[in-house]
């Protein structure tokens, strides 16, 4: 017998991975040298094997001290099926399927006859391998529809669950409820019969029970001949409704948390359940029909959730489009015309990139003719970017207009930021005071250094090596002091206009802007900015950027 | 992206594979170092040898892994990050803050 089958592992965040199992001894432990190795303190450092022999494969655990489960039953050697579930210890940091090529190839066999046609005497070996089928019908056309963007709803989805459960079981109805997240009560959603109809009126009735069992213990529940059931209760609800056989599972979904941060993990909870019941056929529902119904409904409730995802993504477009227009406010609310003051000329322009970004910019006259420019990219995009932005330009106003020292200013900036945002929220920012008689004194925080165009044809950037803001408290920034001539130039940019890219998939790069900037050193201020933007319209031919491009110009009178 | 991990001494080393950028791989790495140090493993060595890009959002995730780590008196460091990587480190001014080797021995008996 060849060796062909895998582990197929799922972690939370439905990355999927597979891992051959071509050895014939395969170990899984919490120690770095094993085959897989599984980071939960719940897992042995060698914790169990799955050992390959004559007639397949088995799981072997080797003394661990939380266990090795199959199917959610503890075992010490285990011969593997297809789609078998790993339980390693108390990890379920991610799902552990056993898939077995050989039975894959089985159902392909299978798929090619005409036209599937399921009875209800169906063999339970035909009928895993149909079931392998509908699985991976569903998963492709489910990732068919993702691909091109078809119009999916999640209720489409949840027919094709329902439907897909039908066939796998061989029952006559299937419903599916889904919790209401304001009340906490489940609601139909879709109620279906083996000729895929849609089941309606008193039909709708059906063992409440084990309905609740499933939702609120959050179990699988599956019962062969209802007339036989030990439990009083269920026995009753059954005989009335004359149902024989009734399997019903908990759609578990990995909710990610809105909140970014590492520290709030995902939860794990019951978002509603799949019941499906016959009354003509008796003990049909196998341990293996619920086996492929638990993996049906692990991946279907994925699927949905990426089809959910979707659709938010639609409607969250719709918001980025009114938030876009919010930003050609806010972009407005920069300076653009300025009254240039005596000693220098100042030119700025800012172009939002499709989406909402984070670039801000600002202009201050502050005390003894002195002038304060500040150019800064919030990380990330979108709403909380561009409040960071607004937030960020609000707060050096304030801080300028009490004529604080600039590295006062940046390091109180720095605090707050740190205090106030999330640690994966920072922003890079040049800032600069220039003095009446060409002194120019700037702090760079993790911006890309300002290009500085002597008349005399030099470049200089201009950069302290500090780090950006909100990221670190513990950072001090220090200030460098320049001179600038009458002549010289200096052009301050966000990294929009360096990540341009074209339809190549070329960037624009610093050193095209520098040699743009150096070829241009003679024009206006408002000449440059102009020459840099035409530039980067014409090297993008129009493609739509990912990023901002801001750009100030200062020249020296 | 993927994180394969092992351990030298007392200096666990993280092997990134693929692009740190948005979405899953900054996640999934924010993650991995939330469980090291929950199994109180401090001393973090992230190789970037194989991580051709880095974005500002896998920026954010190196620094929230640095605070991490520093909060539990630990120490991450970064190891053979590439000319791209590099820059962006340097650009940012997180050279100052995070010590970058080439040498992978150098980089382990530093701990």
């Amino acid at each position: 017998m060849q060796r062909t089958a895998q582990l197929k592992i799922v972690n939370r965040f439905g990355v999927t991975r597979h891992l051959p199992l071509d050895k014939n001894l395969f170990t899984i432990g919490r120690k770095a040298e094993n085959d897989l190795q599984l980071l939960s303190d719940t897992v042995s450092r060698q914790h169990a094997n799955i050992v390959f022999e004559n007639d397949g494969y088995y799981l072997v655990d080797v003394g661990s001290k939380r266990g090795t489960y199959v199917n959610d039953q503890r075992i010490e050697r285990c011969a593997l099926q297809h789609l078998d579930r790993l339980r390693i210890g108390g990890d379920d940091d991610q799902q552990i399927f056993f898939l077995d090529e050989s039975v894959e190839r089985a159902s392909a066999i299978f798929e090619s006859s005409p036209r599937l046609t399921l009875s209800p005497v169906l063999q339970d070996q035909h009928r895993i391998a149909s079931a392998n089928e509908e699985l991976q019908k569903l998963s492709r056309f489910i990732e068919v529809n993702q691909a091109f963007k078809f119009s999916m709803t999640p209720d489409d989805v949840l027919c094709l669950i329902v439907d897909a459960a039908i066939e796998i079981t061989g029952a006559e109805r299937g419903f599916l409820m889904l919790r209401n997240n304001e009340t906490g009560d489940l609601e139909f959603k879709v109620a279906r019969d083996r000729n895929r109809n849609w089941v309606v009126g008193n039909e709708f009735s059906m063992s409440r029970s084990v309905v609740e069992e499933a939702f609120k213990q959050n179990r699988s529940v599956i019962i062969n001949d209802g007339q036989e059931s030990e439990k009083l209760f269920e026995r009753d609800s059954m005989r009335s409704l004359d149902i024989r056989s009734i399997a019903c599972i908990p759609l578990r979904r990995f909710q990610m948390s809105e909140n970014m941060d590492a520290t709030t993990i995902l939860k794990r909870d019951v978002i509603g359940v799949l019941y499906v019941d016959s009354h003509l056929v008796s003990g049909s529902l196998t341990q293996t029909s619920l086996r492929l119904l638990e993996s049906l409904a692990f991946e279907a409730t994925k699927s949905l959730e990426n089809v959910r995802l979707m659709h938010e993504e639609s409607e969250k477009k719709q918001i980025e489009q009114e938030l876009g227009m919010a930003r050609q406010v806010q972009m407005a609310l920069s300076p653009t015309a300025f009254i240039s003051p005596a000693h220098f000329e100042i030119a700025a322009q800012s172009v939002p990139s499709r989406y909402v970004g984070g670039d801000f910019y600002d202009f201050m006259s502050i005390k003894d003719d002195r002038s304060a420019i500040a150019l800064g990219d919030v990380s990330g995009k979108g709403f909380a970017a561009a409040l960071l932005a607004a937030m960020a330009q609000g707060a050096l106003q304030a801080q300028f207009t009490a004529n604080l020292p600039l590295t006062d200013v940046i390091a109180s900036l720095n605090k707050v930021l740190v205090q106030r945002s999330d640690s994966n929220r920072f922003i890079t920012l040049f800032c600069g005071v220039l003095d009446r008689d060409g002194h120019f004194t700037y702090v760079n925080a993790g911006h890309n250094p300002p290009i500085l165009a002597r008349i005399s044809g030099e470049i200089e950037t201009l950069s302290t090596k500090s780090v950006l803001l909100g990221a670190f408290d513990f950072v001090e920034y220090k200030t460098r002091q320049t001179r600038l001539l009458p002549g010289d130039v200096v052009v301050m940019y966000t990294d929009g206009v360096t990540e341009a890219v074209n339809t190549a998939n070329e960037m624009f790069g610093e050193e095209r802007l520098e040699r743009l900037i150096q070829d241009s050193v003679t024009l206006t201020a408002e000449q440059i900015k102009q020459r840099i933007l035409d530039d980067v319209l014409a090297f993008t031919h129009g493609l739509p950027q990912g990023d901002d491009i801001t750009l100030i110009v200062i020249k020296m009178k | 992206m993927e994180i394969h991990i092992r351990t030298s001494g007392h200096v666990t080393i993280l092997d990134l594979n693929g692009n740190l950028i948005i979405g899953r791989s900054e996640e999934s790495l924010r993650e991995t170092v939330r469980q090291l140090i929950a199994e109180e493993r401090r001393h973090l060595l992230l190789n970037l040898a194989d991580v051709p890009t880095i974005d500002s959002s896998g920026i954010g995730a190196m620094i929230k892994s640095f605070t991490s780590v520093k909060e539990v008196e630990g120490k991450l460091k970064v190891l053979k990050p590439s000319r791209m990587a590099s820059q962006l480190l340097t650009i940012t001014g997180l050279m100052s803050v995070l010590e970058t080797y080439d040498d992978e021995g150098a980089a382990i008996s530093s701990f």
